[in-house]
């Protein structure tokens, strides 16, 4: 550790840290664009400049190395006058279309020209344009606009030294220069969009959230992406009961700073919600009819307790098969195995997990690491006690679909907890087999061909709408939270779960996620000592964007929103 | 892409060294004749890495097809395993590489300052329109000559100066058009 002073005050940083990070350990900020906690050090926007006693130049803070007794001064008169100058010379050739543009907002430009930069234009003439390389896709997510781009490079080292991939360049020199593809490539790779976030400016935006919503009015809420086991940090950021989109949100231990394409744009299906009332079979009919949760909760009971009692008259055990999911939080999948095995003795809940396409992220402990599962939480399935189910195991669901079950030994009453629990919910033969059931009951947010034949559908929340908590691959406990209230009649699996288990008086309709999280501790592996709140299961608060959050030295933990503090020195008056 | 907001972009258009295009495509898949990859295999000699021989590889590409292609490109990056953009960030950084196909004579006529004192302008114009009114940049029609203006050749002392593929030449004026090009042909 080396012992530094800014601007008076003492910090210890790591001996690799360089001088802006030390300045923003000692709670300075120093403007800057192209410097990112992750990708190399470039020197290339002279943002941050910085006075470093015994130096007699002034310097550009991210490229000088700390050491002992380093005395730096941030917020000098000199200090702010280069970065002022550095921001008059970028505007110069930026075009003044923050009312058009997606980045407004979140912009660094925007930021440090408040913070860093004169109150007025100085001058006047036409801006350089870039005819046929703005407003251009260059990817299938990213549209790039190099009117807009201060060349910080870090988009290209993004490529070059995260995915390896190297898509992009630049191109020409000198006021020319601008980033783009080899002609006839694109910019394509499993984590393109993140070469968006990275840019601190809006030449390059996604096209899927182009247009769609102004910043400023997203409401962020922390979450946990559901699309494989690795369990990306992200932060759903969504307006008027609408997800508009997800951002990663810094978690060095899982994906850093970094999401890939698939799971980001799932975004757009959290909106979809088929199913707003529960609905249950008109009897001696093939349709279902509208319902209120008291009376399809009842016909849920009704149902179990009947082939409970036929499993006690006719002794033939397996009368009800209960279904978990993957897909569910840990509390809810607890909350099954409670109510159905513990408490109802009906056998223990079973569960399946598609394989998926191989996800990777990449983090700077453990490089890339991949997903294999299509589902998030297969780990916190076992933990809370449910049966992962293998074909060829012998276990009830396996009979079931091995079609060597007759309809007297199928079970009378098939209980899936997530309708879309599997790939093949839509394929009608495997729906087939589990209709073989005599009551066939579901959780579902969407209309799928198990739907179809399912006999009473419950309709769920999306993942925006449920608090709780994923166990991920490499059995870390996180957190998600409720960003959106569901529909007024669409409750989350939690609620319907303990709703039902109140029509037998065995669990507290009153109960929060929180509440089942801390009564399953003990019994859960993997649980034991963690709290609701603690920081290690909540993760960061969501950021402004992803690529103004530092925690590179791992001594601020927080890469909270980045309001930008002003320098204690004011800028000096260069107007006249 | 246009140039700065003072550089109207008709003006560039067509000059093999400017890019207002991407990389064009030549149509066909390339790859250096025996000679030209025995001289590349000698050049990895003499470099560090595969990376460092970058430009002297391009030099190799531009002397085999004459000019630098999407496709050349393509193969260079596959030779020196460097991704394809990068290279193409080299070629379009360097101003003598050649971003499109040029003629047999590449005539490069210098306006420097002491060229431009010397009547470089003149030279230039004449040139272009005794080969037929070529356009700056543009070829003839018999893929013999292309025109096109420099900068400083280094040759001040003997201005106006011309550059012709690899050689200097001295002294061009407007009256010695009519003998240098004929001394090309």
């Amino acid at each position: 550790m080396a012992k530094v002073t800014v601007d008076g005050k003492v910090v210890e940083v790591p001996n690799d840290a360089n001088a802006l990070e030390a300045c923003r350990a000692a709670g300075v900020d120093v403007p800057h664009f192209c410097y990112h906690p992750r990708l190399s050090i470039v020197g290339q926007c002279r943002m941050c400049m910085v006075e470093v006693e015994g130096v007699p130049k002034i310097q550009a803070s991210c490229t000088v190395p700390v050491r002992d007794g380093m005395v730096i001064k941030a917020s000098t008169e000199k200090a702010l006058a280069a970065r002022n100058a550095t921001m008059e010379f970028l505007l110069i050739n930026h075009p003044l279309d923050c009312p058009i543009c997606d980045q407004a907002g979140e912009c660094k430009l925007q930021d440090n020209a408040v913070g860093a930069g004169l109150p007025v234009s100085r001058t006047s003439e036409p801006r350089r344009q870039f005819p046929g390389y703005d407003r251009t896709p260059i990817g299938p997510h990213v549209i790039a606009d190099m009117t807009r781009c201060i060349q910080c490079t870090r988009c290209i080292r993004f490529c070059e030294e995260i995915t390896g991939t190297g898509e992009l360049t630049f191109v020409e020199r000198g006021g020319h220069t601008f980033v783009w593809t080899h002609e006839g490539r694109a910019l394509d790779n499993d984590l393109s969009a993140c070469a968006a976030d990275v840019c601190p400016v809006g030449a390059l935006t996604t096209k899927e959230f182009r247009f769609r919503k102004r910043v400023w009015w997203l409401d962020k809420t922390r979450s946990v992406c559901d699309g494989c086991e690795i369990g990306c940090n992200m932060s759903i950021e969504h307006r008027d009961r609408i997800v508009y989109r997800t951002l990663p949100r810094v978690q060095p231990a899982v994906n850093d700073f970094w999401m890939c394409d698939y799971g980001r744009f799932r975004a757009e299906d959290l909106n979809r919600q088929d199913f707003l009332k529960p609905e249950i079979r008109v009897a001696g009919s093939d349709a279902r009819k509208q319902t209120n949760w008291g009376e399809a909760l009842d016909v849920v009971k009704i149902a179990i307790d009947r082939a409970r009692n036929e499993e006690k008259n006719i002794a033939s055990k397996g009368r009800v098969l209960v279904l978990g999911s993957a897909r569910l939080t840990t509390e809810e999948n607890w909350l099954l195995k409670t109510l159905f095995e513990d408490s109802l003795k009906v056998g223990t809940p079973e569960f399946v997990v598609d394989k998926g396409p191989k996800r990777r992220i990449k983090n700077k402990v453990d490089g890339w690491i991949y997903g294999t599962e299509a589902a998030p939480n297969s780990r916190g399935c076992e933990a809370a006690g449910l049966k992962r189910n293998r074909p060829g195991d012998g276990s009830a669901l396996d009979l079931l679909l091995s079609k060597k079950s007759f309809s007297s030994s199928s079970p009378a009453v098939l209980y899936i907890a997530d309708a879309a629990f599997t790939e093949r919910a839509n394929d009608l033969e495997f729906v087939l087999l589990l209709r073989q059931a005599s009551v066939l009951i579901v959780h579902a947010r969407v209309k799928n061909a198990l739907t179809d034949a399912a006999d009473i559908v419950l309709p769920s929340a999306p993942l925006s709408g449920k608090e709780g908590t994923f166990v991920n691959a490499k059995g870390r406990v996180q957190r998600v939270d409720t960003a959106i209230m569901s529909p007024p009649v669409v409750r989350t699996d939690l609620e319907i779960l303990l709703h039902l288990g109140g029509r037998w008086d065995l669990l507290d309709t009153r109960w929060t996620a929180r509440d089942v999280f801390e009564n399953m501790q003990a019994s859960v592996a993997g649980y034991e000592g963690l709290a609701w709140d603690s920081d290690a299961v909540v993760g960061n608060p969501p950021s402004i964007s992803p690529a103004a959050a530092y925690d590179v030295l791992g001594l601020e933990r927080d890469p909270d929103v980045e309001v930008f503090s002003r320098p204690s020195v004011a800028a000096p008056d260069r107007r006249s | 892409m246009s140039g700065g907001s003072n550089v109207p972009v008709t003006e560039q258009a067509g000059n093999p060294r400017v890019g207002e295009h991407g990389a064009l495509s030549c149509g066909r898949t390339l790859s250096f004749s025996g000679e030209t990859r025995a001289d590349f295999e000698h050049l990895l000699t003499r470099y560090p890495t595969k990376q460092a021989a970058l430009l002297p590889t391009l030099w190799l590409a531009q002397r085999e097809w004459g000019w630098i292609s999407r496709e050349a490109v393509d193969y260079v990056a596959t030779l020196l395993e460097l991704s394809p953009a990068f290279v193409w960030g080299v070629v379009t950084f360097y101003t003598m590489y050649n971003r499109a196909p040029v003629g047999k004579h590449l005539i490069q006529v210098c306006t420097s300052i002491s060229c431009h004192l010397n009547g470089a302008e003149e030279v230039y114009a004449e040139c272009r329109k005794r080969l037929g009114n070529l356009k700056p940049g543009e070829t003839t029609a018999d893929g013999k000559f292309t025109v096109i203006e420099v900068e400083c050749l280094a040759q001040c002392d003997q201005a106006p100066a011309v550059m012709v593929n690899d050689d200097d030449h001295y002294v061009i004026t407007k009256d010695k058009l009519t003998s240098f090009l004929g001394s090309l042909k």
